[in-house]
């Protein structure tokens, strides 16, 4: 039983209903976390990434509806299912999250000291007092300098490398299992990208805790990720470990993907590699592969089916293209 | 007819109670000399102060005249004041608006300023100074009304005219040598009038309650002319024995406010995001429950 | 800090002479001779030379500027001349007027306040469902009743039917009540609203997202998180609403028979009596004047971001 990953995802699929259409952002999306460890998922900007991790724990906007199937086991508990105040439980106390933007994140009307201390009283059933020093050391935790200031202080003070370490600091108040990075660093400048994420991977080590890092710059997985899921169009293209998957991608769209990584050896103001053309809008789920009008592989059949998920090559990746896969046959 | 359909389409984003009621004031208000049933202000001491009966529907006043005639000429006497109160105050209105849309500087400052300052103090006081200075009577209730209302019309008027202004085909036109004429008159005054009528239609419900409670105090419109405002305080003194004739014009005065305020509040944007209504998300269910589910990951 | 209020105070200070122009200019471009007005108020009119008597006993033979100085200095000091219709001073009882007008706005600015917030947590804690609907049928009747609608009924019911409370007078808190109530139901309507909508508007924030994600319910998160943000945009509401209550006064005060300003004023505007108008006025806009820089300074301690502006 002990073996039971932390968080396992299974054939999860997602529908939003909103007064202007009805999506399916995330459809049939499988993986596991185990703890201790980092799983990456990238993808194109709506692929569904964020709606993934956030759907199934109540934390969707206003405005719309969230329709959910399949399973989400986290630390032995199904939680699709559950009632808003069981999820309430579960959030911040177990699973802690770090948004996609922290210049918004932050209430701006409150000081920085309450926001993260509010977290110790309510989870660690602290004093104010303690979670005061709780805050205090977190803050410290997080690397950043003159600590006892800038708890007095509002958010609208800081800039956002320092912001992004106060929410931070804020999801690991309640001592989480999980971590849930949404994009940590898109919102900030280059040279604060890097420290963020060595302070996100320093402080999952050393706390022991799973990571969910969500992301769609195929760099930042190298270094941080243990296991990588690949986000198009709401399904799973690839999954597998970093290793091998970013070594010999399988799937075309993650090939593009690697291949849109700048590299070193080109020369200075050649032309950016992205991936050409541009990911379908979402909508009813898309009969064949998703990616066919994009893919230089795409044969007739590919539009007819689904592709299902299917174990390549190496038995720990599954790879969604039956083309790529029925090479690996013939080979 | 396929004129009359963006029209319709136009008004159907707006709540029908609204509309229903604010057509059937306006009706009422233009009709009504036709649609009383008996003469307004004739008087009959026998028949004072009556309960509903078949010959007064509604009753009688304590010098025996129709509530009902009453109230429904009060209608036309509310629709005809609150018009002419409007129209001065938006041509007052929309001609500083955009005159300080179009030349902006220091021109748009001083109008702005006294617009401001206009906004800022409650216009029953505004209207009052006027009326103390220059003495009562229905033409200076009017204008002194029109005054206390111009400057809203005129912070809508110069907000439209700024974004006309800013629009690319007036640039184009004026690198094209329009003449400042033909871009005034042209194209920001129309447009500005559009959008200055819906809001002040929003805005007739309080200018109703303004011209009720001018003459409530006495100040406005003048008996006999029936008046919501008026009738009301005509009956006060009445209130223990006959509640009814301080209660009907109260109850229609404010049935016509809040018409106008319903729409008042659906014009106001609303920026908020809604959750869906219930038969929204049946269509929205039902819609998903068609997507085919397949597991994938084998 | 410190230099926000002093540039705050020079305004509000530049604000008041313009005030007291505009009120002395009222009363200057009246039409008609006012010293005859006088004359005629004396009963005096006929007399040969009564006139020009009243003409020099207010100064009228002064050039304007001289008559602006001599008048300001006056008012500054508590003058505000002799009243046209009955020739006493016009300030005579306004201290006393003063204070009913201010026990009329200060309880009604509380209760609608309080019955605000009421109203408007209850609309954003159930949006859309039952007491949502109940709250806001509530506002949009409260701020379409015509205030001397309110009154009417007010005394109706309380007074008449239920005897409750007096439908008069000006003794003691029992007689307060009735005019309390009925000049607090248009604000407290209208900011019932901005606090449902202000919160409803909050609770769409990312932060509030943020504030779920930490684990928070949602009464904490209404009162935790959308109540300081919604507090200063309440209090610049508040305000606009307690400005408003001087001309509900002048409604209200006569209506349950209260010795206000309002009440004062209207009496002016009825008799033309031009020198209690002007005074009536010059206080009003003052009151005006003194609220929106207690608004102002009020935000400025409720809103870190405008402080940090100005600190
Ligand atoms: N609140 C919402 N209302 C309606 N549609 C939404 C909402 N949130 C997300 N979506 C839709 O769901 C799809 C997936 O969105 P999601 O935010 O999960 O993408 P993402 O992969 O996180 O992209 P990004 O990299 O830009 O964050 C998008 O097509 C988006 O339009
Ligand atoms: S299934 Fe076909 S279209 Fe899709 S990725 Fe594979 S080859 Fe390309
Ligand atoms: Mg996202």
């Amino acid at each position: 039983m002990h073996d039971e990953p932390l968080l396992s995802v299974s054939n999860l699929t997602v529908d939003l209903l909103t007064a202007k259409s009805a999506i399916r952002p995330v459809d049939g999306v499988s993986y596991t976390v185990r703890q201790g460890e980092c799983l990456a998922i990238v993808g194109e900007s709506g692929s569904g990434k964020t709606v993934m991790n956030f759907a199934p724990l109540g934390l969707m906007p206003t405005g719309v509806t969230t329709q959910l199937s399949g399973s989400v086991r986290f630390d032995g508990h199904e939680l699709i299912g559950l009632s808003e105040p069981e999820l309430q439980h579960i959030r911040g106390k177990s699973i802690g999250f770090i948004f996609q933007d922290p210049m918004s994140a932050l209430n701006p009307v409150r000081r920085i000291g309450r926001q993260i201390a509010e977290m110790a009283e309510l989870h660690l059933n602290m004093t104010p007092r303690a979670a005061e020093a709780r805050a205090l050391e977190l803050v410290k935790l997080v690397g950043i300098s003159d600590p006892a200031a800038r708890l007095r202080q509002y958010p609208h003070e800081l800039s956002g490398g320092l912001r992004q370490r106060i929410v931070i600091a804020t999801a690991l108040a309640g001592e989480p299992k999980l971590l849930i990075a949404d994009e940590p660093t898109t919102a900030l400048d280059v040279t604060v990208q890097a420290q963020i994420l060595r302070l996100l991977k320093d402080l999952q080590k050393r706390l022991n805790m799973a990571m969910v890092l969500i992301t769609h710059d195929m760099g930042v997985v190298a270094g941080a990720a243990d296991n990588i899921v690949v986000m198009y169009a709401a399904r799973t293209a690839e999954r597998g470990p970093v290793d091998k998957v970013l070594v010999t991608p399988r799937h075309p769209y993650t090939r593009g993907l690697i291949n849109a990584i700048p590299r070193r050896e080109d020369p200075i103001g050649s032309e950016f590699r992205g991936l050409p053309g541009i990911p379908p809008t979402l909508g009813a789920p898309i009969k064949g592969c998703a990616f066919a009008p994009r893919c230089d592989l795409a044969i007739p059949a590919c539009t007819g089916s689904r592709p299902p998920l299917v174990q390549s090559v190496d038995s720990s990746v599954v790879v969604a293209c039956p083309v790529v896969n029925q090479g690996r046959a013939a080979a | 007819m396929n004129k009359l359909k963006p029209i319709l389409a136009q008004l159907n984003k707006f709540p029908r109670i609204a509309l229903i009621v604010i057509g059937l004031f306006v009706a009422l208000g233009t009709f009504a000399p036709w649609l009383a049933p008996q003469d307004p202000s004739a008087q009959n001491l026998l028949t004072a102060s009556q309960g509903p009966s078949v010959a007064h529907w509604l009753g009688t006043d304590h010098l025996g005249r129709d509530t009902l005639s009453r109230l429904i000429l009060a209608a036309n006497t509310s629709l005809v004041s609150v018009g002419s109160v409007l129209i001065i105050a938006m041509t007052i209105g929309i001609l500083m608006g955009t005159i300080a849309g179009y030349h902006r500087g220091w021109v748009d400052d001083l109008l702005m300023r006294v617009v401001d300052v206009g906004l800022s103090i409650p216009s029953l006081i505004t209207a009052l100074a006027v009326i103390g200075i220059v003495g009562p009577g229905y033409w200076t209730m009017v204008l002194a009304l029109a005054l206390a209302w111009w400057p809203m019309s005129g912070r809508i008027s110069r907000a439209v005219a700024v974004s006309i202004m800013s629009k690319p085909h007036i640039e184009a036109l004026r690198v094209l040598g329009a003449s400042p004429w033909r871009i005034y008159f042209g194209h920001l005054l129309p447009g500005t009038i559009g959008a200055v009528m819906v809001y002040a239609t929003a805005d007739a419900g309080t200018a109703a309650l303004a011209v009720a409670t001018l003459s409530f105090l006495g100040l406005g419109i003048q008996p006999p002319t029936p008046e919501w405002g008026q009738m009301l305080v005509d009956a006060l003194p009445y209130l223990e024995s006959d509640p009814r004739q301080v209660i009907l014009p109260g109850l229609a005065l404010t049935a016509a406010v809040i018409g106008f305020n319903i729409l008042g509040e659906a014009i106001a944007l609303n920026r908020v995001p809604r959750p869906l209504t219930r038969r929204m998300l049946a269509m929205r269910r039902t819609e998903v429950a068609g997507w085919s589910k397949e597991n994938s990951d084998a | 800090m410190i230099h926000f209020i002093s540039k705050r105070l020079k305004h509000s200070l530049v604000l008041l002479f313009l005030a007291s122009v505009v009120c002395f200019t009222l009363v200057v471009s009246a039409p008609g001779n006012v010293a005859v007005l006088i004359a005629e108020l004396r009963g005096a009119v006929a007399v040969p030379g009564y006139v020009a008597q009243v003409e020099e006993e207010i100064g009228l033979n002064k050039p304007l500027l001289m008559r602006y100085v001599d008048w300001l200095g006056d008012a500054v000091t508590g003058d505000f001349g002799i009243s046209y219709r009955t020739g006493q001073a016009v300030s005579a009882d306004l201290p006393q007027r003063m204070m009913v007008t201010g026990t009329l706005i200060a309880g009604s600015a509380v209760i609608a306040t309080l019955l605000s917030l009421l109203l408007g947590f209850l609309g954003a804690f159930w949006p859309y469902k039952l007491p949502d609907r109940v709250s806001r049928g509530l506002a949009l009747i409260g701020a379409s009743t015509p205030t001397f609608f309110v009154g009417a009924l007010m005394i109706y019911g309380f007074s008449v039917t239920f005897q409750l409370f007096p439908s008069f007078g000006f003794n003691g808190p029992i007689s307060w009540v009735l005019p309390w109530l009925t000049v607090a139901v248009l604000p407290a309507a209208v900011l019932s609203r901005v606090v449902r909508v202000g919160l409803e508007e909050a609770m769409t924030s990312p932060y509030v997202l943020t504030a779920k994600s930490k684990g928070l319910g949602r009464t904490a998160i209404l009162f935790r998180e959308a109540l300081p943000n919604i507090t200063p945009v309440f209090i610049n509401a508040l305000g606009t609403q307690v400005g408003l209550m001087t001309a509900t006064g002048i409604i209200v005060e006569p209506l349950f028979a209260w010795q206000g300003v309002g009440d004062y004023f209207l009496a002016g505007v009825r008799f033309r009596d031009f020198m209690v108008v002007q005074a009536c006025l010059l206080i009003f806009l003052s009151f005006f004047i003194v609220v929106n820089l207690i608004v102002d300074l009020a935000v400025l301690m409720t809103d870190p971001r405008i402080r940090r502006q100005w600190s």
